[in-house]
């Protein structure tokens, strides 16, 4: 005898409260009003907001990532007149201040609010991995507009990822177009990367590296900073003396800044073109890097006018009206684009009863997000099984003044490839 | 054979009763002392194998070093004098260095403008350091009279959460102020240009830095061990009753050490901006925290300590990385750059408490 009859007794009821307990898990299908759905209902009573969450970059270097996206869904709320199936909107955003803990704590917090339907953002893929596991146990889906870390929408990702999709192009074409533009534009045969410990970051370094030893050139360095770091010196020197024929850093604006400006100061690679990455398409990194901006390049999705939705002019006029400035980075229209993916997808699966409440299924809202296909501002927009939903365009842009008032998608920076 | 044998008697050789003695924590702690230890010799061994860096990549890493170990220095002197007059961490100090160097950057942006940091480099700098000074300088003693001066008499913890309190403070008041982005300090064309130094190219920011902050300590050394008011503080430091007793105002001193303490933060502020040319309201407190580490493993009360550990902390973070880790294969080692210097700091803490230079305190003072 293992156990005797009093602990034996226990044992069968704790086993029986673990299978009833797993049981219930497995089949939690709930019925609320006139919707059935699978993870859960939200009941949003007559004449109360409709909640939806956001969580971007608001403070801190990256603060324009974050600022011009949350400015995207804005708009995107006007244009409906700030009121969805008769429910006003409320817009819930938090501030993930681009790293792992805030996405965290920003996930956190709005998974907290039984009223979030549906969650917009992050802007960095550092907050959306610890961030969209978070939202998806409490059954909320996740619509992503600017971070496109290739493993957030690979096959291989967790079910965790399974209520995330993003209305921005993978890292996994992005790299592949920046080791071409490196290889075949710039003639480059060396190559040396750093990145700062992200997911962002790590993934295209990576991917650009492993895309740039397939077309024949030799990658000399694979290097990592601290996002933090501001002495860039020795590990310069230490780049330098395997003399690459090109620096690639897609880093956020701090560490870029930096790397760029002690890169001048560091002999072997005065003359060492640095690369960048979207991340810093904003004006706090034309301010932050100062004068060594003018002739720096950054591979970005291409956002020229001509290659956007047809309501993007009008768009632009309406962004620059209401905030009175331009567009403080390149990831609004994504931004509009999600925002407008989870109207759409409320609008489709919420039901109302006879008393005006209405109900929005969570599974349904999360299959109906999948299910989007439209054309968006930044393109058309259709996602794949794992929530890829925008299409790649590339470019090249390159700063043309250091004065940040300058700032301005295509013109500081300009296109200038392809 | 009988009981009472001789070879069953137990060994008394000293150093079997030394190892009689040795208890686990023991082990473990010599055992960290030996893996570092490989570290750094496997490392060193492996890096001259490999041949990778040639002299003049050593001599950049080695003057990297020295400057933003001087800087460390600067900062660590604060911490090191307010630990010694008045027993409290001033977490918030890092935070002075950030005021004097948001202060700098708004003389010498003007400046930069206008041509004159281009054209009058010494009068510019000047004025820089004086704004900078002045205002680190004023907010340290607003810190002192508001916040510190009321936990004077409390034992425990308090005053060290207020301290912690006030960096929170600062910080935010001047995100409040001038919002989070990263701004950019001017680089004028003679920061850039290098010297000939031995055969070696030295940028002539990294001399400058060096020799101006050699200077000020030296200054700084001269008045705490030459004056009378430095005499006070080192009276105050060794016994602040004791000192009252013999006629020294005692809230004189203190105040005259926060002075000395927010006019070195005004100027690591400015040097730290001019050398990674930006300032944003969080840059206070990595080199703050470092430069504590910095005054601890010199000797936290020791003011030749923290000079000693300012340069040891910066020549080590730049160094180690190439010298220790790529020696041993570790990929990317500059992305372990704080944990060689906080391994340091603990190491220190660990066989060392008193730091390299500190004095053993004695019960009444620790």
């Amino acid at each position: 005898m293992l156990l005797r009859a009093p602990y034996r007794l226990l044992a069968l009821i704790l086993f029986a409260f673990f299978v009833a307990l797993t049981a219930g898990a497995a089949s939690a299908a709930q019925t609320l009003g006139p919707v059935t759905d699978d993870i859960g209902v939200i009941r949003i009573l007559k004449g109360a907001p409709i909640q939806i969450g956001a969580y971007w970059v608001l403070s801190g270097a990256d603060t324009a990532l974050g600022l011009d996206s949350r400015r995207g869904a804005e708009i995107a709320f006007k244009d409906i007149g700030g009121k969805l199936l008769g429910h006003p909107i409320k817009f819930n955003v938090e501030d993930d201040q681009c790293s792992a803990e805030g996405g965290q704590t920003a996930a956190t917090k709005l998974a907290a609010n039984p009223q979030t339907v549906v969650v917009l953002g992050p802007a960095c893929s550092s907050a959306a991995t610890p961030g969209a596991p978070i939202l998806w146990q409490a059954g909320i889906t996740n619509i992503c507009n600017a971070c496109s870390a290739p493993a957030l929408t690979d096959p291989s990702r967790k079910p965790d990822y399974a209520g995330f999709a993003r209305t921005i192009a993978s890292d996994k074409d992005q790299g592949a177009s920046d080791a071409k533009y490196i290889y075949e534009v710039l003639k480059a045969k060396t190559l040396a990367t750093v990145h700062d410990g992200s997911p962002y970051a790590q993934q295209l370094a990576a991917v650009t590296a492993a895309n740039f030893t397939k077309l024949g050139g030799t990658v000399v360095a694979q290097e990592a900073v601290a996002p933090t770091d501001v002495d860039m010196h020795p590990l310069l020197s230490d780049i330098a003396s395997k003399k690459p024929d090109v620096l690639y850093a897609p880093v956020f604006v701090a560490a870029a800044a930096q790397l760029l400006r002690q890169s001048k100061d560091t002999p072997g690679l005065d003359h060492t073109p640095m690369i960048g990455g979207g991340s810093l398409a904003a004006p706090d990194f034309i301010e932050a890097a100062g004068p060594s901006v003018v002739g720096f390049r950054i591979c970005y999705p291409d956002v020229s006018i001509d290659t956007m939705g047809k309501g993007y002019p009008k768009f632009l006029e309406e962004y620059k009206k209401t905030y009175g400035e331009a567009p403080t980075s390149g990831y609004h229209a994504n931004s509009y684009d999600a925002a407008m993916m989870a109207i759409k997808a409320i609008e489709k699966v919420a039901k109302a009863d006879k008393d005006g409440n209405l109900f929005i299924g969570k599974k349904a809202l999360r299959d109906a997000v999948y299910a989007s296909k439209f054309d968006g501002l930044s393109g058309p927009i259709g996602c794949d099984a794992y929530g890829q939903c925008a299409s790649f365009k590339p470019a090249v842009m390159e700063f043309t003044s250091a004065d940040p008032k300058t700032f301005a998608m295509g013109k500081n920076p300009k296109k200038i490839w392809p | 054979m009988s009981a009472s044998s001789p070879a069953v008697a137990l060994p008394s050789a000293p150093w079997l009763k030394a190892l009689k003695r040795l208890n686990a924590v023991d082990i473990v702690l010599w055992a960290l002392r030996i893996a570092v230890l490989l570290v750094i010799v496997a490392g060193t061994i492996g890096c001259v194998v490999k041949g990778r860096y040639t002299a003049a990549q050593w001599v950049d890493f080695v003057v990297f070093g020295l400057t933003i170990g001087s800087i460390y220095a600067q900062i660590a002197l604060g911490y090191t004098m307010v630990y010694g007059v008045l027993r409290l961490i001033n977490f918030a100090h890092g935070d002075f260095v950030m005021t004097g160097a948001f202060a700098g950057y708004f003389i010498a942006v003007p400046l930069d403008q206008s041509g004159f940091l281009q054209r009058q480099p010494v009068l510019a700098m000047a004025a820089i350091l004086v704004v900078a000074i002045a205002t680190s300088t004023s907010v340290a003693l607003l810190t002192e009279r508001i916040a510190y001066r009321p936990f004077r008499r409390v034992t425990g913890l308090a005053p060290l959460i207020c301290a912690i309190g006030v960096s929170f403070f600062l910080q935010q008041t001047f995100r409040g102020m001038f919002g989070s982005a990263v701004k950019s300090y001017p680089e004028p064309q003679w920061q850039r240009a290098a010297f000939n130094v031995f055969g070696f190219n030295v940028p002539r920011i990294d001399v400058i830095l060096i020799a101006l902050a050699l200077l000020f300590m030296l200054a700084l050394y001269l008045i705490v061990h030459r004056t009378r008011m430095g005499t006070a503080m080192r009276a105050v430091a060794e016994d602040a009753e004791a000192a009252a007793l013999m006629g020294i105002d005692v809230n004189k001193v203190i105040v005259f050490t926060f002075i000395l303490g927010g006019a070195m933060a005004g100027i690591a502020g400015v040097f730290y901006a001019f050398l990674y040319k930006q300032v944003y309201f969080f840059m206070g407190f990595t080199p703050g925290i470092k430069a504590f580490g910095a005054a601890v493993l010199g000797g936290i009360g020791s003011i030749p300590g923290a000079m000693l550990g300012g340069f040891f902390l910066g020549l080590v973070e730049s160094v180690g990385p190439a010298l220790f880790l790529d020696g041993i294969g570790i990929t990317a080692p500059y992305q372990l750059r704080d944990l060689i210097a906080f391994t340091l700091l603990i190491m220190v803490l660990i066989f060392r408490p008193h730091g390299l230079l500190g004095e053993r305190l004695s019960k009444k003072r620790a």
